[in-house]
């Protein structure tokens, strides 16, 4: 790889910013109409609050799809942090804490995405990289933010479980559908990812 | 044209700069064919060229080269010269303006003064000349009447084209490239922007290049008209007096589809017979929502085979009556009724009916095409209604599922969309998109076709292909209600006026759902440095992170509402902010007091679940400290403007301004993508996505218009990308209007946070109910 493929790779252009910072803005928009909804699925919780965890990968898709879409070192992390700032402006139940897992979310997905050197964006990279979001995002709220400190032990490790895997399947799989869907649209055609509906649907492809 | 306004201190020796194109060729790396090719031309100093040709004839393209943005990265062929002033254009050596055709994306920060300002702090000018250029430039393009602190969110259309003008003007640029101004813009709005590009060329002698196909604003104040063919060539470089007396020139370019000063498209006007009564509004109140704006009321009667054109000045709210009339939304007040003979066994109310019975009865085409896509493909788009359509009663399908191919097989014929049948439909043009998003609705063949400004925007021969279709539909007996500016329609149409006039003492239609640039007021915390703010709240509640305790939160919470009057928030403000995080608390502690570690007497048995003295204590503890966590958050925001904290950021800790401003401009689009959540999920309806059915169904309609949202989020990003761009963004070292100090006040403030964090966990520790989370 000569020096030049390789700036490609890790600069940030102007379009790489603008479109990651307005993709962190509308899942601010999704989270915000999910919200609204939200109280009405807790309800369907209310009789077994822990598995309201389950729902806990839609705060976790900016980061996967951003880093999907971007494909550049931080998106993930940019994705996730400044999704939590615009939550954080528009008045979030966690105050500034929503900031520090933002961070914890983003550094999840980033993690997986760095060990693969940012050269694999398949969809077993993308289900990876959002179970490791959901469960730093568990972890982190189970036993360092120790939201639930009240919960047994067995209950601690179940939320860890359900975080993990509604990051598998709402943060990973489903980031990962609709980047191919943007891609036929031709909205991503000014960013890395244009021709993402043309690589491979395999778990582990090229 | 305006009056030359200022010429003071901006009219030093400036000039204009000239452009030299020798055999210039430019190919995208994924294309076959090259956009522009062998392209020879000299543009003088100062000259106005009005610069027109067909789709695809690479006239952004050219634009997006003179302005320097076109990517070099290798792979893309490029050959001969375009020289500005003498030096290559990809150098971007002089500072040059472009302003494209959304007026949403042209604007880029969310305060008018930062808006003007942004460019020139780009190009890294003295914030005390941008200061003197900032009055100058908002009164050239007559804007001179907005406070600097106005929210760019709240202009017209026409206004935020006419604000990014006045950004160009205090680059002050030697080249001005417009890129079809005027076409997102109302009738109103464009006269006044037409004036203030004539202005802002005329005060800084710039060259101006104006590309647009609505010619009637701007062929008699050119000097000059170069028309370019497909592939990029120059087909004409004539003198604008021609585009009026040479009578081959002008069917040659109305045929191409540009609308040449004074020319109506030819089409068979309609000869109505009206049928049966259909629709019936009867004092009818529409509004957005329940706290919207409401228009005036409406009596109106539609009946088959009859046009009615909806007129009216903006903030009238006519799309909203069209909305309310395609049964998209309820009626404020009064009634809307369907005849029996459209509403074949349902009830009276549109709004009451389901998607798939709506499609069939009522079609309802929205303004921006891209709103009501659906599907992956063109055929699959034009079947997508036929296949859910509902005739009587509700129930039974309109079509059976064999009839549908071969309607699909005729629409994508009439519409001329058949080489098209497998494309993606986002990736037709404009007059496609169009034309398909006309198709799709008529495809369920609705008794009534509601059209949201259906020309607005298009080139001519869209407008005669539209036109047509239009007055077929009538000829067989649909009803059509068209809200249009466009006088030449209401009449090739016959249709009846109706005139929606805007409702007096009402405020503008402002954005619904979170804002994030709400004004700050004038309060004693407003004026504190927002890094010390930040910091002080991370000081005052990180802490209680570390202990599960009611004494530590109780002191948060208790101080922060002491703090309140800085803030200038009343009890009422502090309420209504605050009552989601009380539910949030609440919701906390319910949790816990059922599923926590159970100890002492037992309160309540429920299930496998007991809550006890231990667990309602935690729980308590739980939800305190939840609200505690959240409160003091509220004392920040309801004193501190984003765009103020980015510049604290990037200024004084030195986060790289890219990601800080970038990230501002994003957020600056929030308001805009909750209006467009909205209208995509009625634009969605008006196809037959419903919003009733299982949960399967309205997960996948929801995941559907999350998607749609996301596209078009996309696109917003791609077009401010390029607007930031040609403001100079990105390419070094920037300067600032609004430096952010740290004052003794600052100090304190931030002392104040840390002092509480500590009092805090003082209190508890003291107390003895300081309990170590992880302990």
């Amino acid at each position: 790889m000569n020096q030049s493929a390789a700036n490609q790779r890790s600069g940030w252009r102007v379009v790489d910013i603008v479109t990651a910072s307005v993709i962190a803005v509308a899942s601010g928009v999704i989270f915000w109409a999910w919200s609204a909804g939200y109280g009405l699925f807790s309800l369907a919780f209310a009789a077994f609050p822990p598995a309201a965890a389950l729902l806990t990968g839609v705060w976790l898709f900016p980061a996967v799809l951003g880093a999907l879409i971007i494909r550049k070192p931080g998106a993930a992390l940019y994705c996730e942090l400044l999704a939590a700032v615009v939550e954080a402006l528009l008045g979030s139940h966690y105050g500034l804490t929503v900031l520090l897992s933002g961070l914890v979310q983003g550094l999840g997905a980033e993690v997986v995405f760095a060990a693969f050197r940012y050269r694999k964006w398949n969809l077993g990279v993308a289900l990876l990289a959002g179970l490791f979001s959901g469960l730093f995002a568990g972890i982190s709220e189970a036993y360092i933010m120790a939201y639930y400190v009240e919960y047994t032990p067995a209950l601690k490790l179940f939320h860890v479980i359900a975080t993990g895997v509604s990051g598998l399947i709402v943060a990973g799989l489903l980031s990962w559908l609709a980047t191919r869907g943007l891609a036929k649209t031709g909205a991503l055609s000014a960013l890395a990812s244009r021709r993402a509906h043309l690589e491979s649907g395999k778990l582990a492809a090229k | 044209m305006s009056s030359v306004a200022n010429t003071g201190a901006t009219a030093q020796t400036r000039r204009g700069i000239e452009i030299i194109a020798r055999g210039f060729c430019w190919q995208h790396p994924e294309r076959s064919q090259p956009a522009i090719s062998a392209f020879d031309v000299q543009i003088n100093s100062g000259e106005k060229v009005l610069l027109i040709g067909p789709s695809g004839a690479g006239k952004s393209t050219l634009l997006h080269a003179l302005a320097g943005l076109l990517e070099v990265d290798g792979a893309e062929q490029i050959a001969g010269q375009l020289l500005i002033d003498g030096s290559d254009a990809f150098a971007r050596e002089y500072p040059v303006g472009l302003m494209q055709q959304d007026p949403e994306t042209q604007v880029v920060q969310s305060r008018v003064a930062d808006d003007v300002a942004f460019g020139a702090e780009n190009l890294a000018v003295d914030p005390a000349i941008i200061r003197q250029r900032i009055p100058e430039a908002l009164d050239a393009v007559g804007l001179g009447m907005l406070p600097m602190d106005h929210r760019t969110q709240e202009l017209s259309g026409g206004q935020k084209q006419r604000l990014a003008l006045a950004g160009i003007l205090a680059m002050q640029p030697g080249l001005m490239l417009l890129d079809e101004p005027t076409a997102n813009v109302d009738p109103e709005g464009i006269g006044p922007l037409r004036d203030a590009v004539l202005n802002a060329a005329q005060l800084s002698g710039a060259t101006l290049i104006v590309v647009e196909h609505r010619l009637d604003a701007w062929a008699e104040h050119m000097d000059r008209v170069i028309v370019l063919e497909p592939g990029g060539g120059v087909a004409h470089d004539l003198d604008p007096q021609r585009l009026i007396d040479d009578e081959s020139l002008r069917a040659e370019l109305s045929e191409a589809g540009v609308w040449v000063p004074g020319y109506s498209p030819q089409v068979q006007p309609a000869s109505p017979r009206p049928g049966a009564l259909l629709l019936e509004a009867a004092e009818l109140v529409s509004a957005r929502s329940g706290q919207a704006p409401r228009t005036q009321a409406v009596d109106l009667a539609v009946s088959a085979g009859t046009a009615t054109v909806i007129r009216g000045e903006n903030g009238a709210g006519k799309s909203t009556l069209a909305l309310t009339l395609g049964g998209l939304l309820e009626p404020a007040q009064g009634a809307l009724q369907a005849s029996d003979a459209l509403a074949n066994g349902l009830g009276k109310s549109p709004f009451s009916w389901r998607a798939g019975a709506l499609i069939g009865r009522i079609g309802s085409v929205f303004q921006e095409p891209e709103h009501q896509f659906v599907t992956q493909s063109v055929r699959e788009e034009l079947a997508f209604a036929p296949l859910r359509a509902k005739a009587s009663g509700g129930h039974e399908l309109k079509y059976e599922p064999q009839q549908v191919d071969a309607l699909v097989e005729s629409l994508l014929q009439r519409l001329g969309l058949q080489h098209l049948a497998e494309a993606n439909p986002f990736t037709l043009s404009g007059g496609e998109k169009r034309r398909l998003s006309v198709g799709t609705v008529l495809a369920a063949a609705p008794d009534v076709l509601i059209l949201d400004e259906p020309t607005f925007g298009q080139d001519a021969r869209t407008w005669r292909e539209l036109a047509g279709l239009l007055v077929e539909q009538l000829e067989q007996d649909t009803a059509i209600i068209a809200v249009t500016h466009d006088e030449h329609l209401a009449s090739v149409l016959r249709a009846q006026e109706i005139h929606l006039a805007a409702v007096a003492k009402q405020q503008p239609a402002i954005a619904r759902g979170p804002v994030l640039d709400a004004p700050v007021g004038h309060s004693w915390l407003a004026k504190i440095n927002p890094l010390a703010k930040l910091g002080a709240v991370a000081a005052a509640t990180l802490p209680l992170i570390t202990t599960l305790d009611w004494v530590s939160a109780l002191v948060v919470v208790a101080a922060t509402i002491l703090a309140f009057p800085l803030a200038g928030l009343s009890p009422a403000r502090f309420f209504k902010r605050a009552w989601p995080l009380l539910i949030a608390g609440v919701v906390a502690a319910w949790g816990i007091a059922l599923v926590g570690q159970d100890s002492g007497a037992v309160y309540a048995q429920l299930g496998i679940f007991s809550i006890t003295e231990g667990s309602v204590h935690g729980g308590i503890a739980t939800g305190l400290r939840a609200f505690a966590l959240a409160l003091p958050c509220i004392l920040l925001l309801a004193t501190t403007n984003p765009s103020d904290l980015g510049g604290a950021l990037s200024q004084q800790l030195r986060v790289p301004h890219r990601f800080v401003l970038g990230a501002l401009a994003g957020m600056r689009l929030l308001g805009l993508m909750v209006e467009e959540f909205a209208t995509l999920g009625l634009a969605r309806r008006a196809r037959g996505v419903g919003s009733f059915g299982t949960v399967a169904q309205r997960i996948s309609a929801k995941l559907g218009q999350c998607l749609a949202l996301l596209v078009q989020a996309l696109r917003r990003a791609g077009r401010l990308a390029v607007t930031m761009e040609a403001k100079g963004f990105g390419i070094g070292q920037r300067t600032w209007i609004r430096t952010a100090t740290f004052t003794s006040k600052d100090a304190a403030v931030l002392l104040a946070g840390i002092v509480l964090g500590t009092v805090a966990v003082g209190a508890a520790v003291l107390a003895g109910t300081y309990n170590l989370v992880w302990g």
